[in-house]
C-alpha cells in the first residue's frame, strides 16, 4: 500500500506541474497581413470603372510583420447582387440581371520569400466580348504562416 | 424434471433478488459478490438468484457504476423468498448513506478509466439545444456548435473523429468530420449517458482517442406495467416548442418502449445588431440571426424478450432534422442576402439549409451461463445528409446551371452513408480475474451527390479483436490490462468534375485509392480505493484510421471560404495518453482532480498554407492535411461542499494546453482548443413537502478565461462570465408526480464569443438570454403489483 501512496503523490506532482507549466508565448506569428489600397496610386478602389477591351493595372501595398505569402485576385459578376464590399461607402448598382457571358478572372501571384513589404503591380486585360455590369473585385492576401486578409471592392465594367 | 430437482434438494433454498434504482427501475449488470468471493451479475431485468441452504447467512455486496455499493447480510429462511434491494444514486444521496456510517462504501465504482455518468434528470435539468450541449456542463466536455440545434462533442479539446459516440451499444456513424454537422441523437430518448475520458481504443477501436460518449437506452419497465410520460419543452430565445411522448409496457417477459419527439424552433437571437464576416459587415435585424430556424423529429420503437438467462431487444429509431445555415456566411465568399426576404419570417427555413435523416436498427442479445456472459450487438444505420444552396458557379463552372444536369439545382452536397456493425463479447470470471474478449466488425458505404465536391465516395471495412482483464487483488485494489488488434481497409472512389475547366478538360479531383491499416493498441490501469481516498490511473495507446476527407478532400469548404486538400499518403494517427483521477471524500465535502498528459507522434490536422488554389475552386486559400507531433496536457477539478443539509456548493474547473512540436505549424496550438474555465455553483434544495418534492434552486456562474493561444485561421477570444439558473420541483397530486424545470441560460443577456463555436471565425456572439421551461408528466395505465 505504501507503494501506492507514493504513486498517488507522484501523480499529484505531475498534475500540479502540468497545470503550472506555461510555455513562453509570443514565439509564433499571430498577426494578419495588411492590404493597403488607400494610397494615391492604388487601383482599383471602391466604385472604380473598367472599360471592356482595356488593360488595367492593379496596384496595392501589402505588409506583414514576419513574411508575406501570396495573393489572389478574383473578378466575378455581381449581377444577382450576391456580393458586397468591405468598404464603408456603397456604389450605385444596376438592376439584377441574368448573366450571358460574364467575365471571370482568378489569378494567383507568389510574393518573393521573406518579404515584409511588397508593392503589387499587375496588368489585367478586360476582354471586349463580355457582359457589362456590376462586378466584384476580391483581393486575398496570405502571410507565410497562413493568416489571410480579404478586401472586397465593388466595380463596374462598361 | 424441475419438480423432481426441487424435491430431491428439499433442504436447498432460493432467494430471488430484484435490484432497482431509487425510482424502481431495474438495474442490470450490477455486480453481486457473495461472501466476498463468488461473483455474479444481475440480468437485464435486474434480478439474480441466490441458492443456498435454509438457515445459512450470506453476505452480499452489490455494486454498479453510478450507484452506491450496498452491503447486506441475508439469512435464507424459506425455500422461495424474494427481496427487492434498491441502490442509491451516487451523486444525489451521499448523505443518507453516510448517516449509516458505511463510509467505505462510497467509491467511484470499479471503473479504471475516468468516468462520469448522467441520467435523464440531469438532462432535463440542464436541457440545451442538443444532447451534447446539455453535457457541456461537465468539466472537460465542450462542444463545437452551429446554430441552436446542432453540436458535436469535444472531450478535453478533441472532437470530430477523435471522439466515439455509442448509441445502444453500436458506434454512431454519421458525417462526424464536419464542424457544421450535429450528432443525430435525440436527447429525450437517452436513459443514461456515460462519458469515458481517456485512451479508449482498446474497447471501441479506431477513433476512441479522446474518449467515448455512451448513450444508453432507458431500462426495461417493471413487470406487468403499462406506463409512460409526456415531456413538454418551451424556449424563449428561439421560440422553441417541443414534446416527447413515451409509452412503455411489459407483461412478464415481453416489453415494448415507444417514443415520439418533435421540436420546432425559429431563428435564434444574439445580443448584437451587426457581425463582421471576415471584414464584410452584416447587419442583423432585431437580433434574429437570419435563417437559423429548424425542426427535429425522433421516432423510437423497441421491443424485447427478457428471460432468466438470456434476453434480446430490437431497437428502431429514426431521427430527422432540418435547419438553416446563417445565410451571410456560406459559400465562396461572404454573401449579401436579400435581408427583407430573409427577415420577413423568423420561422421559415430558406437556403442555405441542411436536412439529415439518421435511421438505426439494432439488436442486442445477451446470454448468461455459469460464469460467462455473452453479448451480441448487430446494427444497421443509414445517415442521409443533404445541404442545399442556390447555385453559384465557381472555378470554371458555367455561369448558369445547365438544364440537362441530373443533380437537383439546389443540391449543393449530399452524403449517403450505410453502416453495418457487429460486436460480440464474452465476459467471464476466473478466480479474481474478470476477462472480456470480443470482436468488432464494421462496414461503411458512403455515396456522394451534389453539384459541388469536397470528399469522394468511399467504402471502409474495419475489424478488431480484443481482450481485457480486470484483476481484483483485494477489496481496494483493481488492476486492468487490455490489448487489441485492428485491421482497416479504406477504398476511395474516383471523382471527375461535371464541368470543363480552362483547357476544356474535366478535372479528376480524386483518384481510386485503396489503403490498408493495421494497429495494435493497449491499455493499463489501476483503481485504488481505500476508505476516503480514491485513485485511478490509466495509460494507453489509441489510434485512428485517416478519414476519407483527410485522404481525399479536394474542394471548397463553404463555411470557411477555404479550399481543402487531402493527402492520400497519411498514416494512421497514434496517441499515447496518461491520465489519473485522485479524489477524497468526506462527509461534507469531496474533491476530485483529474490530470492528463497526451502525446501524438503524428496528429492529422488541416494546415492553412500561404497558397491559393487556381483550378479547383475560386482562388481560395489552400488548407492541406498534414501530420505533426503534438503534446497536450491539462485536467479537470471537481469540488463539492455541503454547507448545510439544504445548501450545496460546487466548483468545476478545466484547463487544457496543446502545442504542435514539429511541422510547419511548430509552436502553434491545435484548432478549437477550449480556454480554461471555472464553474461555481450554489444549490439550495429545500425539504420535501407534501406537494413539492425534490425541489432545487441552483445558480451556475461560469468564468471562462481568454484564449489567445491560436492557430490560423482562428481569432483571439476574450474571456467572459455567464450566469445560468436552474429551478425545479416535483409537484405531487394524488401520488402523481409532475416534474417542472425552469432554466435561465445567459441570464444577463451577455454578449460573448465562444472560442469553440463554429461561428467564432465570423465573430458571431453566442445566443442571448434563453428561458427554458420543461415539464415531465408521467402516467401509469397498468400498475405494477408488488409481489
Amino acid at each position: 500500500m505504501k507503494k501506492f501512496k507514493k504513486l498517488v503523490v507522484l501523480f499529484y506532482l505531475i498534475g500540479i506541474f502540468a497545470v503550472g507549466c506555461k510555455k513562453d508565448e509570443g514565439e509564433v506569428d499571430i498577426e494578419y497581413p495588411i492590404i493597403d489600397i488607400a494610397f494615391a496610386d492604388a487601383f482599383p478602389i471602391q466604385c472604380s470603372t473598367f472599360t471592356r477591351g482595356q488593360t488595367i493595372t492593379f496596384k496595392a501595398k501589402f505588409t506583414d510583420n514576419a513574411a508575406l505569402g501570396s495573393y489572389s485576385l478574383d473578378i466575378h459578376h455581381n449581377f444577382d447582387h450576391h456580393s458586397h464590399s468591405t468598404e464603408v461607402s456603397n456604389c450605385t448598382a444596376e438592376a439584377v440581371k441574368t448573366p450571358i457571358k460574364p467575365f471571370l478572372l482568378i489569378k494567383t501571384f507568389q510574393i518573393p520569400a521573406g518579404q515584409t513589404m511588397y508593392e503589387a503591380n499587375n496588368q489585367l486585360t478586360i476582354p471586349a466580348d463580355i457582359d457589362a455590369g456590376d462586378y466584384h473585385f476580391l483581393i486575398k492576401l496570405t502571410d507565410k504562416e497562413g493568416w489571410q486578409t480579404l478586401k472586397g471592392i465593388s466595380i463596374k465594367i462598361i | 424434471m424441475l419438480f423432481l430437482q426441487t424435491f430431491v434438494f428439499a433442504q436447498q433454498a432460493q432467494l430471488t433478488v430484484h435490484v432497482t434504482g431509487a425510482r424502481g427501475f431495474a438495474i442490470n449488470d450490477a455486480r453481486v459478490t457473495i461472501n466476498g468471493t463468488r461473483q455474479i451479475y444481475t440480468d437485464s431485468i435486474g434480478q439474480f438468484v441466490l441458492s443456498g441452504i435454509v438457515g445459512a447467512t450470506y453476505s452480499l455486496r452489490i455494486s454498479k457504476q453510478g450507484y452506491l455499493n450496498e452491503n447486506r447480510q441475508i439469512k435464507l429462511e424459506s425455500k422461495n423468498q424474494s427481496l427487492t434491494i434498491s441502490l442509491a444514486t451516487l451523486s444525489h444521496q451521499l448523505d443518507e448513506v453516510l448517516v449509516k456510517e458505511n463510509r467505505n462504501l462510497i467509491r467511484k465504482g470499479e471503473e479504471v478509466l475516468n468516468v462520469a455518468v448522467v441520467n435523464s434528470d440531469f438532462i432535463q435539468r440542464n436541457l440545451g439545444g442538443s444532447l451534447m450541449k446539455t453535457l457541456e456542463r461537465l468539466p472537460g466536455i465542450k462542444t463545437i456548435g452551429i446554430g441552436s440545434g446542432q453540436s458535436k462533442p469535444l472531450i478535453r479539446g478533441l472532437g470530430f473523429n477523435r471522439v466515439v459516440a455509442v448509441d445502444k451499444g453500436i458506434k454512431h456513424e454519421g458525417q462526424q468530420w464536419g464542424a457544421d454537422h450535429g450528432l443525430e441523437l435525440d436527447q429525450f430518448a437517452a436513459g443514461e449517458v456515460e462519458i469515458l475520458k481517456g485512451a479508449t481504443s482498446f474497447m471501441y477501436g479506431s477513433d476512441a482517442i479522446a474518449g467515448v460518449i455512451n448513450v444508453k437506452p432507458s431500462r426495461p419497465p417493471l413487470k406487468h406495467t403499462i406506463a409512460g410520460n409526456v415531456d413538454l419543452i418551451g424556449k424563449t430565445n428561439n421560440n422553441l416548442y417541443g414534446t416527447s411522448v413515451n409509452l412503455l409496457g411489459r407483461n412478464d417477459k415481453f416489453f415494448f418502449d415507444t417514443r415520439f419527439t418533435y421540436q420546432d424552433y425559429d431563428d435564434y437571437r444574439v445580443p448584437t445588431d451587426r457581425v463582421y464576416v471576415y471584414d464584410f459587415e452584416v447587419p442583423i435585424t432585431n437580433n434574429y440571426l437570419r435563417n437559423t430556424a429548424g425542426k427535429e423529429t425522433g421516432i423510437h420503437w423497441s421491443a424485447g424478450v427478457i428471460g432468466e438467462k438470456s434476453n434480446t431487444v430490437f431497437y428502431f429509431s429514426n431521427v430527422h432534422s432540418k435547419s438553416g445555415f446563417f445565410a451571410n456566411a456560406h459559400g465562396l465568399e461572404p454573401r449579401k442576402v436579400a435581408a427583407e426576404f430573409h427577415d420577413r419570417s423568423n420561422s421559415d427555413i430558406q437556403l442555405p439549409s441542411q436536412e439529415v435523416n439518421h435511421l438505426k436498427l439494432i439488436n442486442r442479445t445477451a446470454y448468461q451461463f455459469e460464469q460467462h456472459k455473452i453479448e451480441l450487438e448487430l446494427g444497421f444505420q443509414r445517415n442521409f445528409r443533404q445541404e442545399f444552396n442556390q447555385y453559384v458557379n465557381h472555378g470554371y463552372m458555367p455561369a448558369n446551371y445547365p438544364s440537362n444536369l441530373q443533380i437537383p439545382k439546389d443540391l449543393e452536397r449530399e452524403f449517403d452513408k450505410k453502416v453495418l456493425s457487429a460486436n460480440l463479447r464474452n465476459k467471464f470470471i476466473l478466480n479474481a480475474h474478470q476477462f472480456t474478449i470480443g470482436t468488432n466488425l464494421e462496414f461503411q458505404d458512403n455515396l456522394i451527390n451534389g453539384w459541388t465536391f469536397l470528399v469522394p465516395s468511399f467504402k471502409q471495412y474495419t475489424a478488431g479483436i480484443f481482450i481485457y482483464d480486470q484483476l481484483k487483488l483485494n477489496e481496494t485494489l483493481i488492476l486492468q490490462g487490455a490489448i487489441r488488434y485492428d485491421y482497416g481497409k479504406m477504398k476511395l472512389a474516383k471523382y471527375t468534375d461535371w464541368f470543363e475547366s480552362n483547357d476544356s478538360q474535366k478535372l479528376v479531383r480524386a483518384e481510386n485509392l485503396t489503403r490498408n491499416f493495421n494497429s495494435l493498441v493497449w491499455s493499463l490501469g489501476v483503481n485504488y480505493n481505500p476508505s476516503k481516498l480514491f485513485f485511478k490511473a490509466n495509460i494507453g495507446k489509441s489510434f485512428r484510421i485517416p478519414i476519407a476527407k483527410e485522404l481525399g478532400a479536394n474542394g471548397v469548404n463553404y463555411h470557411y471560404f477555404s479550399y481543402e486538400k487531402g493527402d492520400p499518403g497519411l498514416s494512421p494517427e497514434k496517441s499515447y495518453q496518461l491520465d489519473a483521477t485522485l479524489g477524497w471524500k468526506e462527509r461534507s465535502w469531496s474533491l476530485n482532480i483529474s490530470p492528463f498528459y497526451n502525446y501524438f507522434p503524428n496528429y492529422i490536422y488541416l494546415n492553412p498554407t500561404a497558397n491559393y488554389d487556381y483550378f479547383y475552386g475560386a482562388g481560395n486559400q489552400v488548407f492541406e492535411y498534414a501530420q505533426s507531433k503534438v503534446i497536450r496536457y491539462g485536467g479537470e477539478l471537481e469540488f463539492n461542499y455541503k454547507l448545510t443539509s439544504f445548501l450545496n456548493a460546487e466548483i468545476l474547473g478545466e484547463y487544457l494546453y496543446a502545442m504542435q512540436i514539429s511541422g510547419v505549424k511548430k509552436g502553434f496550438t491545435l484548432p478549437f482548443s477550449p480556454p480554461p474555465s471555472l464553474l461555481l455553483n450554489l444549490t439550495y434544495s429545500p425539504k420535501d413537502t407534501k406537494l413539492f418534492k425534490d425541489s432545487y434552486f441552483s445558480a451556475d456562474y461560469r468564468i471562462t478565461g481568454k484564449q489567445h493561444h491560436i492557430v490560423p485561421p482562428e481569432k483571439k477570444t476574450e474571456g467572459y462570465q455567464v450566469i445560468n439558473l436552474q429551478i425545479g420541483t416535483s409537484l405531487h397530486f394524488y401520488n402523481q408526480p409532475l416534474r417542472v424545470s425552469l432554466q435561465a441560460q445567459n441570464l444577463t443577456n451577455k454578449k460573448y464569443m465562444n472560442h469553440t463555436s463554429f461561428y467564432r471565425l465570423i465573430a458571431l456572439p453566442e445566443a442571448g438570454r434563453d428561458i427554458v421551461l420543461s415539464l415531465k408528466i408521467p402516467f401509469k395505465l397498468v400498475k405494477h403489483n408488488h409481489n
